[in-house]
């Protein structure tokens, strides 16, 4: 056994206090291993080993003694965190139309907060012109009153409004889905956890496979983006990832890419998470490279530069019309400067938006050769954008603080912005 | 550069031709018509294209 030297933070996963952990690697695996004076010794895996972690995570700092001290009980932002606001999660309601095995909100049932109270909450988020706001819950969309909260969100001075649904609502009711474009929605995440309904019903505990075609169908009648989310779970559907991505890209312009989440364990969980039950970043990018059958190169899939390069990776390419990914970047060939919160805000949402253009373009597709012409580059590459992201998101067993002090994306709640994880951690038991 | 004007090499005094040019950016490279001097080469890029189009793909290629 050999110790990586990496110190960092995390908490113990019974009472959530600030405890010293340590990043162990043994037969090529990492793990994060702590130990808690009241609760003994803890161990999460964090990395297979597929992937060489230290080139992955390049010259990122640890976190030095004296830094971070007061993380993640000041969470929300305290003085000492690294990373501004990317993206600004508001939960709009606590009631869902489903009832899933895994839901980090753990929705429920429950009054609806008020209209008034909403809006009260998006002045208060907003800082004109810049922000992304994520209109989340619960399921946003058993709310009626979902495109006034758009357009209320677009008056606050947001200027980005993103939904995060399971598509129900927006199969079912065109009518509603077409409320939300006329309000202005910039695009949607679409829980979307495989492409039949074994899995569907193994997560969702229903059949949707047909609810979600339809719901991308409606989204597409009114131009809304929608970028296909699958909550990835061992042994129920991470051998569908080559099926996922086949699938996002045979429904492109109207699917902007994929954003996979590996199981975390807070919110609603069915038991303590073992090892087995981890899916991590390096077993996903050698997993979308395998199931792809050369479709995705291991090259083009980059480290997350805004976060922690422990939190994520993404990937752009333009679709063509034999249905195949252009890589616009590639590992080695990135400009490497330092990116902002409006950089990354805006290109992320320049990617998952459907751009403006007249619908031919969209019906032609384009072939490789027109991509090498400064004018079929910029005709097509917005119009067939796709991206492959990620975003493992951390529970109170491989909770490193290292991460959660460069989080972007926060929850806000009683006038304060909490990064995500730090928000849902959910102690054991 | 006005419409119908021509344009002339500033080293060597003859008109410049649209010519198809490559631009690379980021390990890609792409191909427009430019003025191009047939005789000693040197290309003349507008502000229209410089920053209007160009800009356009270098934004488009940015990583985050």
């Amino acid at each position: 056994m050999k110790e990586t030297a990496r110190h960092t933070y995390s908490v113990c996963p019974v009472c959530l206090e600030r405890i010293p952990a340590t990043q162990v690697e043994r037969d090529g695996a990492v793990y994060l291993e702590k130990s808690c004076p009241s609760h003994g010794d803890f161990s999460a895996l964090l990395w297979r080993g597929l992937v060489d972690i230290d080139s992955w995570r390049g010259d990122e700092p640890k976190i030095a003694p004296g830094e971070n001290e007061s993380c993640p009980h000041a969470c929300g932002l305290c003085p000492d965190h690294r990373q501004e606001t990317c993206c600004t999660v508001l939960e709009v309601t606590r009631r869902c139309n489903l009832r899933c095995t895994f839901c980090f909100a753990d929705g429920g049932e429950g009054e609806d907060i008020p209209f008034e109270a909403i809006r009260a909450r998006l002045n208060a988020l907003a800082k004109p012109g810049k922000t992304l706001v994520q209109l989340s819950g619960g399921e946003p969309t058993v709310r009626d009153d979902l495109p006034e909260i758009v357009r209320a969100a677009f008056e606050a001075g947001c200027a980005h409004v993103q939904l995060n649904t399971n598509g129900i609502r927006l199969a079912e009711d065109p009518a509603y889905a077409a409320r939300l474009a006329e309000a202005g929605l910039s695009f949607a995440f679409l829980q979307f956890d495989g492409t039949d309904d074994r899995v569907h019903r193994a997560l969702r505990g229903r059949g949707l496979a047909e609810i979600k075609s339809r719901a991308i169908d409606n989204c597409a009648d009114k131009d809304i983006g929608v970028t296909l989310v699958p909550t990835l779970v061992p042994g129920v559907n991470t051998h569908q990832i080559g099926d996922i991505i086949r699938f996002a890209v045979s429904r492109s312009p109207a699917v902007r890419g994929v954003h996979f989440q590996p199981v975390s364990y807070f919110g609603r969980i069915p038991s303590q998470p073992k090892d087995e039950d981890r899916f991590t970043l390096d077993e996903l990018l050698t997993a979308i490279v395998e199931q792809t059958d050369g479709l995705v190169r291991m090259d083009t899939l980059l480290p997350a530069r805004f976060t922690h390069p422990l939190c994520g990776f993404h990937a752009d390419y333009v679709v063509t019309r034999k249905q195949g990914l252009y890589p616009l970047h590639r590992r080695g060939c990135s400009c490497g400067s330092p990116v902002t919160a409006d950089q990354n805000r805006s290109f992320i949402t320049s990617k998952w938006k459907r751009p403006d253009q007249d619908e031919g373009v969209a019906e032609t597709g384009c072939c490789e050769s027109d991509l090498k012409t400064l004018d079929g580059f910029l005709k097509f590459a917005r119009t067939f954008s796709f991206t492959l992201t990620s975003m493992p998101f951390q529970d109170a067993w491989n909770l490193d603080l290292e991460r959660l002090r460069k989080c972007s994306l926060h929850v806000f709640d009683d006038g304060r912005f909490v990064p995500f994880c730090s928000y849902y951690l959910t102690a054991q038991g | 550069m006005e419409e119908g004007k021509k344009l002339l090499c500033a080293r060597c005094n003859v008109e410049m031709v649209p010519m198809p040019t490559g631009f690379s950016y980021l390990g890609h490279v792409f191909r427009t018509d430019v003025p191009r001097c047939p005789s000693c080469g040197q290309v003349f890029i507008s502000e229209e294209l410089a920053a209007g189009r160009m800009a356009e793909v270098e934004t488009t290629l940015e990583d985050k």
